[in-house]
């Protein structure tokens, strides 16, 4: 018979087995949460999430996430909750919170009048910091403190901050890569834009201005920031398949006779081909290709209608074409604003995708509330 | 200037109390395994020794108990670590000669605390 003391005995090993336990899973359900909700978000909202999970996580009333800045060498607050002065600019005069980006380590304080006084935590609570290093890069740091439970930090949750913070540093570092990858991308497809538009009177500062109006009409459309990134690109580069159209018929002063026509017509299908080599632009590629098709397939060199051509397309359509009739050509004068904005309207359903049309009277509407549609 | 040695199998605890130990002004020595530890003792004569329990191969109770039986060391107090935290661990942990035991999650404070208390002999 097994005596009763040996039962307590064996439910208090049990106890301290399920706590372990239930620490070991907190960590790794919080690392697969994390790089499952963060990947694919922007840093700013990975910022936000990241602070949203410290709290929850470690019942903390406050969490700020510092981004350090390379050039000023300075630490600023990306995102907190909590007590916390978000214009706080941390440098190496602060011994708590630069320690730990200096020495590379998480640092726990508590009683923080026994390491002076800190402006940012009220109550002497107890405080912990653990930097955010990435691979290449120092990120920031994860700043908690004031505990819910008004207690320290112990081992293990520190050992839980350090696993979230190599794993956001991580994802932060990627997300910033990303990010800088894309502006690469864009100011090269910028300057391959320019040289196109240097090379025609008649175009300059065209692609900007569609560039801005089919964001504008996407933005109006509720479409995710990824797409309307991707609208973007694709706005950028729409034209560029005219580089290899014979500059006189682009800058003739005349109307095209039907055999330049055919040659114009062309440059959607140009376009595509020459960026036909980057498999990333995979989407965009194929709405330049479609940008002068029309919704009713009447123009049908390409045999799509209606929602079988890309909706990169279809808004590019309405961009391309206000910004064609509200400015000078060789041959004709432009419209008036209003005359392009009602003749878009009346080619709702025709030329154009009448939701396109509708976002575009949307978004003209609210630029200017007078004019009458 | 005080001098600890500090022997887990777990880097990340290792770390955090070299970490602490050495903000106090404390000399620390850090070791991964238990197998050599007490060649290591003898060669630096530290003020304490702080042993987790659960380590592969020696555990902190058989290592503190070899320590207590040679009297080249036998004086150097010991602070025993382990998740485990009923009674009669602890009496297990205090008679093998352990002066202090602590029990995981600890934190880094607290710890320091305990180690400043043994080197005043409270």
């Amino acid at each position: 018979m097994i005596p009763h003391s040996d039962d307590a005995c064996v439910t208090k090993d049990l106890e301290a087995t399920v706590r372990e336990l239930s620490d070991t899973y907190e960590e790794l359900s919080l690392l697969y949460r994390l790089s499952d909700v963060l990947s694919g978000m922007s840093v700013d909202e990975i910022a936000e999430q990241v602070v949203d999970e410290a709290i929850n996580t470690l019942a903390v009333r406050t969490a700020a996430l510092l981004f350090y800045n390379d050039d000023s060498k300075k630490l600023f607050t990306k995102s907190f909750r909590g007590w916390w002065d978000k214009g706080a600019v941390i440098d190496n005069k602060d011994r708590l919170i630069w320690s730990a980006i200096e020495e590379r380590k998480p640092i726990a304080f508590c009683k923080i009048p026994e390491v002076g006084s800190v402006d940012r935590i009220h109550d002497g609570a107890s405080m912990l910091v653990c930097p955010l290093i990435g691979k290449t890069r120092v990120i920031g740091a994860l700043v908690l403190a004031d505990r819910e439970s008004k207690d320290e930090f112990y081992s293990n949750d520190i050992k839980l901050v350090m696993a979230m913070a190599s794993q956001t540093a991580l994802i932060i570092e990627n997300a910033l890569l990303y990010r800088e990858l894309q502006e690469f991308l864009l100011s090269a497809i910028r300057s391959l834009v320019k040289a196109l538009e240097a090379s025609s009177l008649w175009t300059a500062g065209h692609t900007e201005r569609v560039t801005e109006y089919s964001i504008a009409i996407g933005a109006a459309m509720g479409l995710p920031i990824k797409q309307i990134e991707k609208l973007k690109v694709c706005s950028l580069l729409h034209d560029i398949g005219k580089i290899a159209i014979p500059k006189d018929i682009l800058d003739k002063p005349d109307l095209l006779t039907a055999a330049e026509m055919n040659e114009v017509r062309k440059h959607p299908i140009i376009g595509a081909k020459i960026l036909g080599g980057f498999k990333q632009l995979r989407d965009v590629i194929l709405g330049i290709r479609h940008h002068h098709d029309y919704w009713d397939g009447s123009n049908g060199s390409q045999k799509l209608k209606g929602e079988d051509i890309p909706l990169m397309s279809r808004i590019l359509a309405v961009a391309d074409a206000f910004d064609a009739m509200s400015s000078d050509r060789p041959y004709r004068k432009r419209m008036t604003r209003q005359e392009a904005i009602n003749d878009i309207i009346k080619l709702s359903g025709k030329q154009f995708d009448p939701r396109v049309v509708a976002a575009f009277k949307e978004w003209v509407s609210r630029q200017d509330p007078v004019s009458s549609l | 200037m005080v001098k600890v040695i500090v022997i887990d199998d777990e880097p990340f605890i290792l770390m955090m109390i070299e970490d602490k130990l050495k903000q106090a002004g404390l000399r620390v020595i850090t070791m991964r395994e238990s197998k050599n530890a007490l060649s290591l003792i003898k060669k630096e004569r530290p003020d304490i020794v702080i042993l987790d329990w659960m380590m592969p191969e020696l555990s902190g109770i058989e290592l503190c108990k070899m320590l207590k039986g040679d009297p080249d060391i036998s004086d150097i107090p010991v602070i025993l670590l382990t998740a485990k935290g009923q009674d009669t661990d602890k009496q297990m942990g205090l008679q093998c000669g352990a002066t202090l035991y602590i029990t995981k999650p600890f934190s880094p404070r607290g710890l320091l605390e305990m180690v400043n208390k043994v080197i005043r002999g409270d």
